[in-house]
């Protein structure tokens, strides 16, 4: 048995004496102390190429440092987070949103970044605005990325070739249907109309209930607004369907709410609601140029319905057990002139002074289109709202189902109005 | 315990042991080859499960800690839950659907393999394919292109002067579109169904056509009852995967079992409670009631199967 043990032994001294020598020929980088990041984002592969050019310029200025990044779509990021989180196993520094942030903060997920400013963390060239909307009671967790607000996505060579107006910012709900409308009849294609269907577009309802002067939470965590708003919405929606100037139900349903099987890329609609960030993205995917406006005006004496929001967040993970490594790397994404040159706008206008001057004037046309965009938005904007409650966001797949239900014929407008309120208090009450 | 293996031979050999220790001693080494399995069966498989009965009594959303709600969860499921009532629907009606559909064709296309066609490895293998493709993100693709408003089987319909709907999005078809899926897969059970009709003896084909037994009463009368054990076994193992199936659903749906609901397999229930609301006591709660439904189905099945299926040949 001795012996047994004893050769047994010998392998595995052979084994480690192998190991040895196959490490000999990356000495020099292993002699350096060693440091491995995770960085986590949802987003498009355009995204994507961008995110790792800038991380392959940092390891360049880093040697010993690696990158290992990961992204997913909208919807799959958050159930990967969640349990990445709860696995103790969270990427070191990952994307954030204004929807997420307060619920991963206040339950430890988030480090606060206040203590690492002036030195590591390099915020002095940002607005004070765009500071505070990283910020959950009064500590940093996250740094914003880029502002961007609600917009029109839309084909411009369509509108144009119809010999219609594109929609412009003064351009109200009633006169958008007429638009969509005469896109569809002059179109003349296959289930392919004006609008896509709004009424189930969670953005989309809050804007218009803003013009109204309402909300779609209170700061209490109660709905703002009624089922008779709720109804007239479904009716707009559903008086524009059978009219044939926004997608029927049966189309829209394809459409996921993200870039790639919006019905704007399937080439179905030629106005999308989305965020004026996504326009990059949308461009990428698109083979007719593509146009950006505000969302529909609420006519006169509306208040502003849109805001400028935080487009995504930087956040460095509770668990990171090398923080001021992830700091460095976070403040270079957001600080740096050169990572913002290639990161352009698409995720959002730069909030830093400094590095937006310099991607300013190298921007191409869909880049100033967006900046523009927010410049043009600015004076017509409402204050950021409080962050969503939780159940908002199985409240925006409920408005999704109440609008299916109007849609397909199973609900009519005033009844959809009274189940979404009935089963949305529901949801709300049950946290 | 590899040095056990080695010396066991000849130690026992030499000296008389107790029954129990030469048990153990000869069946060390079995056990060390079950190791990886039995690794996974208690860290992965059983742990997890224990964890998940717990976690059912719980309120735990992920990132804080559980907290002990007692049979809250149950008692929400059994009388307040309309999502656990529609998903429960629809998630019957694909088993009650797709299952039978799927078996008779499996074994229609076994009899016609059966029949001594050449290049038979070929067909099967290519029968077999789409049951191996079946999970994957390519089918969602395909089927929407297949089912779609503008998809395949509308513009053949549109030759015959037909304007069909969007099959795979409008709720009164989609969930057949997801059945339709499911019999495609039909490869698994065909391969079992082909084993077991060779399995029949010609004499007794022989037999009966000398006694003028037609073509169709060879099926009812001699295939179908030879056939029940494997009839049966395809039948268990099919009920238990309808009742599971996750992937068609979340994938052509797009994770929402949408639209309005049509397609909210119980899986897909349980999934978005679970990941998409962060409600994982409720969804573990969830996912204890479809283990007692699968298992009431099973014990079913083998309860019944005294009166139908035959084990003499």
């Amino acid at each position: 048995m001795n012996r047994f043990t004893l050769s047994r032994r010998s392998v595995l001294g052979a084994g480690i004496g192998g190991a040895a020598l196959a490490a000999a020929g990356r000495v020099p980088a292993a002699a350096q102390s060693d440091v491995r990041l995770r960085m986590f984002w949802w987003g498009s592969k355009e995204r994507a190429e961008r995110t790792d050019k800038v991380n392959q310029l940092y390891q360049q200025a880093h040697p010993g440092l690696t990158i290992a990044a990961e992204s997913l779509g909208w919807t799959d990021y958050w159930p990967r987070l969640a349990t990445q989180t709860a696995g103790r196993n969270a990427a070191d520094v990952l994307q954030m949103d204004y929807r997420y942030i307060f619920e991963y903060a206040r339950r430890g997920a988030l480090l606060p970044l206040d203590g690492f400013q002036p030195d590591r963390l390099n915020l002095k060239d940002f607005a004070k605005a765009s500071v505070d909307s990283g910020k959950v009671d009064d500590k940093i967790f996250g740094v914003s990325l880029g502002l961007n607000s609600s917009s029109l996505i839309y084909d411009k060579d369509i509108i144009t070739s119809l010999g219609l107006k594109e929609p412009t910012w003064q351009t109200t709900w009633k006169e958008m249907g007429e638009l969509a409308l005469e896109i569809t009849r002059g179109a003349k294609r296959d289930r392919y109309t004006g609008l896509q269907d709004g009424g189930r577009d969670e953005p989309t309802l809050e804007v218009w209930l803003g013009q109204r002067g309402k909300s779609l939470y209170t700061p209490e965590a109660k709905l703002g607004f009624d089922a008779g708003d709720m109804a007239e919405w479904f009716a707009f929606w559903d008086d524009l369907r059978k009219r044939g100037a926004c997608a029927a139900a049966d189309t829209q349903a394809l459409d996921r709410g993200e870039i790639d099987s919006s019905l704007l890329t399937q080439g179905k609609v030629a106005i999308a609601f989305a965020h004026s960030n996504q326009l990059v993205g949308f461009q990428a995917l698109n083979k007719s140029k593509l146009g950006l406006s505000t969302f529909p005006d609420g006519g006169p004496g509306a208040k502003p319905g849109q805001y400028l929001k935080p487009s995504m967040l930087w956040s460095v993970s509770a668990q990171s057990k090398q923080p001021e490594a992830a700091v460095k790397l976070l403040n270079f994404f957001v600080a740096d002139v050169e990572a913002g040159k290639l990161l352009g706008v698409e995720r959002g206008v730069p909030p830093s002074d400094a590095v937006r001057k310099a991607v300013t004037p190298m921007l191409d046309d869909l880049g100033r289109a967006m900046a523009d965009y927010i410049t043009l938005i600015s004076d017509k904007v409402g204050p950021l709202p409080p962050p969503p409650p939780r159940g908002a966001g199985e409240i925006a797949t409920l408005l999704r189902r109440v609008n299916e239900l109007v849609g397909f014929g199973k609900l009519s407008p005033a009844d959809g109005g009274k189940q979404f309120v009935a089963e949305a208090t529901a949801i709300l009450a049950r946290g | 315990m590899a040095d056990a293996v080695i010396d066991a031979g000849p130690r026992r050999a030499q000296t008389a042991v107790s029954a129990d220790e030469t048990s153990w001693r000869g069946s060390a080494g079995g056990y060390l080859f079950l190791a990886p399995w039995l690794l996974g069966f208690f860290g992965l498989t059983l742990g997890p499960a224990l964890a998940s009965l717990y976690l059912s009594f719980t309120d735990f959303d992920l990132l804080g800690t559980p907290r002990w709600v007692g049979a809250a969860n149950y008692v929400r499921i059994a009388t307040s839950d309309d999502k656990f009532v529609a998903a429960m629907h629809v998630t019957f009606l694909y088993v009650a659907l797709a299952v039978p559909l799927k078996l008779a064709f499996a074994l229609m296309v076994a009899m016609i393999l059966n029949k001594g066609i050449r290049g038979l490895p070929l067909y099967r293998a290519m029968f077999y394919l789409p049951s191996l493709i079946g999970a994957s993100v390519a089918i969602a693709v395909l089927w929407r292109q297949l089912f779609a408003g503008d998809g395949l089987l509308n513009q053949a319909l549109a030759l015959v002067g037909i304007r069909g709907p969007s099959w795979i999005s409008d709720p009164d078809t989609s969930l057949y579109t997801l059945v339709a899926l499911s019999v495609w897969q039909f490869g698994s059970p065909m391969i079992i169904f082909l084993a077991g009709l060779r399995q029949i003896s010609k004499d007794v084909y022989e037999a009966a056509e000398i006694d003028g037994a037609s073509r169709s009463q060879q099926f009812w009368r001699i295939t179908l009852p030879l056939l029940t054990p494997v009839i049966f076994f395809n039948a268990v193992v099919q009920t238990i995967d309808a009742f599971k199936a996750f992937t068609p659903a979340f994938i052509i749906s797009g994770g929402t079992g949408g639209p309005i609901d049509s397609t909210l397999f119980y899986t897909l229930y349980l999934y978005q409670e679970a990941f998409a609301y962060f409600r994982m006591g409720y969804a573990s709660a969830l996912a204890w009631i479809l283990v007692l439904i699968i298992a009431a189905f099973t014990a079913l099945a083998f309860l019944s199967s005294r009166y139908w299926v035959h084990y003499d040949g």
